[in-house]
C-alpha cells in the first residue's frame, strides 16, 4: 500500500470501529420506560454450580403509587404549618392539595400516598445497592444472602432490629435512614454512603414492600421515633456508672440471655438471694434463643445474645447508642423495650457497663484471664 | 556553593574547616535522592512482608523495577545524545535516516535479543522458580497446614475454619465475617470461592492475591511469621461497595492461638442451631 492510501484507510477503519459503540449509545439515550425491561434487564440465568439460584426477572419501573401509614398526625401537622399553601383545614383534619396525605375517617389515621416515580427511583437504587443481600424483591434472600448469619432483613416481615425505636412500633423514616447510614457492626451491612435524597427514596420503597394488611399497609400499626435519651446521669463519674451498671445488669437478670460477668457468689450477693443458690454451667456464655418470630424460608432464625467481650456489637459503639439499644429493645429478638421497665439511671449505668466490658476485654489479652477466673470460681 | 566557587578560583583563602563543611554539604546533597527515595518507600511503599515467602515477591518486584529503570536510562541516553549531537546547526546539516540499512537492522535485532534474554528471560526464570518452590507447592495437613475456607460475597468475606476437630461441616466450625485469626509460623492454606460475582482475596502484607470465582475453588497459601493485624482487601471490582469490602487477619502466636481456637470453638457450639438448614455450609476440601 502506498503512503497516500494509508491515511484514508486508517481513518475508515477507525470510523468502522467507533460506529458500533456510537450507535449503541445513541439508542440507549433517554430514561427507562416499561418496554425497556426486557432489553436492559433480560431474565438472569444464574450460574449453575456450588451456589446455584433460580432464574430471576428484574422489573425496574413501578407504575402504582403505594398507600402507606403516614408517620402520624403530628408529622402532618408540622408539614401543614410549613406549607400553608398546600394544606387547608377540612373539618378537624388537614386536606393536602397534592393528595399525598389523606385523612381516613374509618381508620382515624393519615395515609401517605407515595408517588410511583419516587418508588421507581427507590427501586432502582435498591436493586443496585441492597438487592445482593436483601433480595431483588426485598424478601431478604438475595444471591449473597445464602449462609449469611444473621440473615439479611426481609422487608416482607416488617420487623426491624436496631432502629432504636420501641419494638412495638414501626420505625419512622429518620430512624431507617440513620440505621442505613450507621450500618450494623460485624455484618456486611456497612455504613452506606448513599446521598440523602436517594436514601429517602430507597426508604420509601422499602416501606412499600410490606404485604397487604401488614407493616406500613396496616392501619393499626403506629410509627415511632428513636427513643428519647435525656442527659447521661453518669457523665463525669463513669467509674461509678460502671459499678452501678454491673449491679443493675445482674439484678435485672440480663444473664438470662447474655453471659454473666461475675462469679456465682457475687451474683447471689447482688440479687440478695440465698448464698447457696447455684447457676447453670453456661451462665458465663451467651445463650441461643431458638424459634424467634423472624423467618427465613421457613426457618425460624435462632438469635444469639452477644457476649460483650467477644462479639462485635451491631449498633452500640458508645454509651449513648448502647442506651438507645437497651431502652428501645430489639424487635423480634427477645430483647424487650427496657425504657420504663427500670429506672433511666440504671439503663444508663448498664450502657456504661456494657461499653466498659467491650472496651476492656474485646480482642484484648485480658479477656482470657477474666473469663477463666469467672469460670473457675465455684 | 558560592564559597566553593570562590575557593576554586583562588580569590579567597578559605580555612580548612569551611572546606570540610562544604564537602559535607556536597556529600549530603549527593545522598539526598537516595534518602528521599527511602522516605517515599517508607511512606507510600508496601509494608515489610509478614509472611515467610513474601520477600520473594518483593525481590522479584525490585528486580523488574531495577532492570526496567536501567534499560529506560540507556534508551533515554541513546535517544537524547543523537538528537543533540546530530542536530542542524551552522556548519552541520541534519539528515533523515529511516534505519533501513543492513547495519541498522542488525543492530535492532541484536538489541532485541539482548533485551529479551536479559529482561524477560530472567524474570521468567525467577517467576517459574517462585511458582514451583512456593506458589504451587501447597502444604497439606500433614505438613501442618491450617485450612481456611473463604467464601466471598457482595460485599464481605466469610471465613470457615474447622475448629479443634479438624473437620469441615461440623457444629464446632468457627465461622466469621471479615475477621480471620491465624496461627503464627504455620502455613495457612485457603480454598477461595465466591457466592455471586468475581472477587479477589488480597492480603498485601502477606504478598498474596487470588481470585474468588463463583463455581470454582481456587487455592492460595502463605505462612505468617509476624504476629499482628493485617488488611484483607478485595482486588477485583465487584460492585457498588467493592471499596468497603475489607477484612482483617489477626496473626496470633501459637499459644494465644490455641486459647483463641478453644474459646471460639466453644462459642461456635453455643451459637450453632441444629434447625438451621444453612448453618453447615462447607465444601469438600480441595487439596
Amino acid at each position: 500500500m502506498t503512503p497516500s492510501l494509508l491515511r484514508p484507510a486508517m481513518a475508515l477503519l477507525l470510523l468502522a470501529g467507533l460506529a458500533g459503540p456510537l450507535s449503541a449509545c445513541l439508542q440507549h439515550q433517554g430514561s427507562l420506560s416499561e418496554d425497556d425491561h426486557e432489553t436492559v434487564n433480560p431474565p438472569v440465568e444464574q450460574a449453575v454450580g456450588l451456589f446455584a439460584r433460580a432464574p430471576l426477572h428484574v422489573p425496574l419501573v413501578i407504575t402504582e403509587p403505594a398507600k402507606l401509614v403516614s408517620p402520624g398526625e403530628d408529622f402532618v401537622e408540622t408539614l401543614a404549618a410549613a406549607h400553608p399553601e398546600r394544606f387547608r383545614k377540612d373539618g378537624e383534619h388537614w386536606a393536602d392539595a397534592t393528595g399525598e396525605f389523606t385523612w381516613d375517617d374509618d381508620e382515624e389515621i393519615y395515609w401517605q400516598l407515595v408517588p410511583a416515580d419516587v418508588l421507581t427511583r427507590g427501586r432502582q437504587d435498591f436493586v443496585q445497592f441492597c438487592s445482593s443481600c436483601h433480595g431483588l424483591e426485598g424478601d431478604g434472600y438475595g444471591r449473597s444472602a445464602q449462609h449469611l448469619r444473621p440473615p439479611p432483613r426481609s422487608f416482607k416481615q416488617s420487623s426491624f432490629k436496631f432502629t432504636k425505636v420501641p419494638s412495638d412500633k414501626l420505625p419512622n423514616d429518620d430512624a431507617l435512614v440513620t440505621l442505613v447510614r450507621h450500618g450494623l457492626g460485624g455484618t456486611p451491612m456497612y455504613p452506606w454512603a448513599v446521598s440523602e435524597e436517594r436514601l429517602r427514596d430507597i426508604v420509601q420503597y422499602i416501606k412499600s414492600l410490606s404485604p397487604e394488611e401488614e407493616g406500613w399497609r396496616d392501619a393499626v400499626n403506629e410509627i415511632g421515633a428513636v427513643v428519647e435519651t435525656g442527659a447521661d446521669p453518669w457523665e463525669g463519674k463513669e467509674a461509678q456508672g460502671i459499678a452501678a451498671g454491673e449491679i443493675a445488669y445482674h439484678r435485672n437478670q440480663c444473664y438470662g440471655c447474655h453471659p454473666a460477668y461475675v462469679t456465682a457468689a457475687k451474683l447471689n450477693e447482688i440479687r440478695g438471694v440465698d448464698k447457696t443458690t447455684t447457676y447453670a454451667a453456661d451462665v458465663t456464655y451467651p445463650k441461643l434463643k431458638k424459634d424467634s418470630s423472624y423467618e427465613v424460608l421457613g426457618y425460624k432464625v435462632a438469635i444469639l445474645a452477644p457476649d460483650f467481650t467477644w462479639q462485635t456489637l451491631r449498633y452500640s459503639g458508645n454509651p449513648l447508642e448502647a442506651y438507645q439499644t437497651i431502652a428501645a429493645g430489639i424487635g423480634g429478638a427477645g430483647m424487650p423495650t427496657w425504657k420504663g421497665a427500670m429506672p433511666d439511671e440504671d439503663l444508663w449505668a448498664i450502657a456504661h457497663y456494657v461499653r466498659h466490658l467491650t472496651d476492656t476485654y474485646k480482642d484484648k489479652p485480658a479477656r482470657a484471664a477474666f473469663m477463666a477466673a469467672l469460670r473457675a470460681a465455684p | 556553593m558560592n564559597s566553593l566557587l570562590i575557593g576554586c578560583t583562588g580569590r579567597s583563602r578559605l580555612p580548612a574547616r569551611a572546606w570540610l563543611a562544604t564537602l559535607t554539604a556536597l556529600l549530603a546533597l549527593a545522598c539526598a535522592p537516595s534518602l528521599a527515595a527511602q522516605e517515599l518507600a517508607d511512606r507510600w511503599g508496601p509494608n515489610a512482608p509478614a509472611s515467610a515467602n513474601g520477600g520473594r515477591v518483593d525481590s522479584l518486584f525490585w528486580l523488574i523495577t531495577t532492570m526496567i529503570s536501567v534499560s529506560f536510562l540507556i534508551v533515554l541516553v541513546m535517544l537524547i545524545v543523537p538528537v543533540l549531537r546530530d542536530r542542524a546547526r551552522p556548519g552541520h546539516k541534519a539528515h533523515y535516516d529511516e534505519g533501513s540499512s543492513l547495519h541498522d537492522k542488525r543492530f535492532t535485532a541484536i538489541v532485541s535479543v539482548i533485551v529479551f534474554l536479559v529482561l524477560d528471560a530472567s524474570v521468567l526464570v525467577m517467576t517459574m522458580k517462585d511458582l514451583r518452590e512456593v506458589v504451587w507447592n501447597i502444604p497439606n495437613v500433614e505438613k501442618g497446614a491450617y485450612q481456611v475456607e473463604v467464601l466471598a460475597q457482595q460485599w464481605a468475606w466469610n471465613f470457615r475454619v474447622t475448629g479443634e476437630d479438624g473437620k469441615f461441616g461440623t457444629p464446632d466450625d468457627i465461622v466469621t465475617i471479615n475477621t480471620l485469626t491465624l496461627p503464627m509460623d504455620r502455613p495457612a492454606v485457603f480454598n477461595v470461592t465466591s457466592k455471586d460475582v468475581i472477587h479477589s482475596f488480597f492480603v498485601p502484607d502477606m504478598r498474596v492475591k487470588r481470585d474468588a470465582n463463583p463455581g470454582a475453588i481456587n487455592q492460595v497459601w502463605f505462612k505468617p511469621v509476624v504476629a499482628g493485624s493485617y488488611d484483607i482487601l478485595c482486588a477485583e471490582l465487584c460492585g457498588y461497595a467493592h471499596y468497603q469490602m475489607h477484612g482483617t487477619v489477626n496473626v496470633l502466636p501459637a499459644e494465644a492461638f490455641k486459647a483463641w481456637e478453644k474459646e471460639a470453638g466453644a462459642l461456635a457450639l453455643t451459637a450453632y442451631d441444629s434447625n438451621d438448614p444453612e448453618a453447615l455450609w462447607a465444601w469438600e476440601w480441595k487439596e
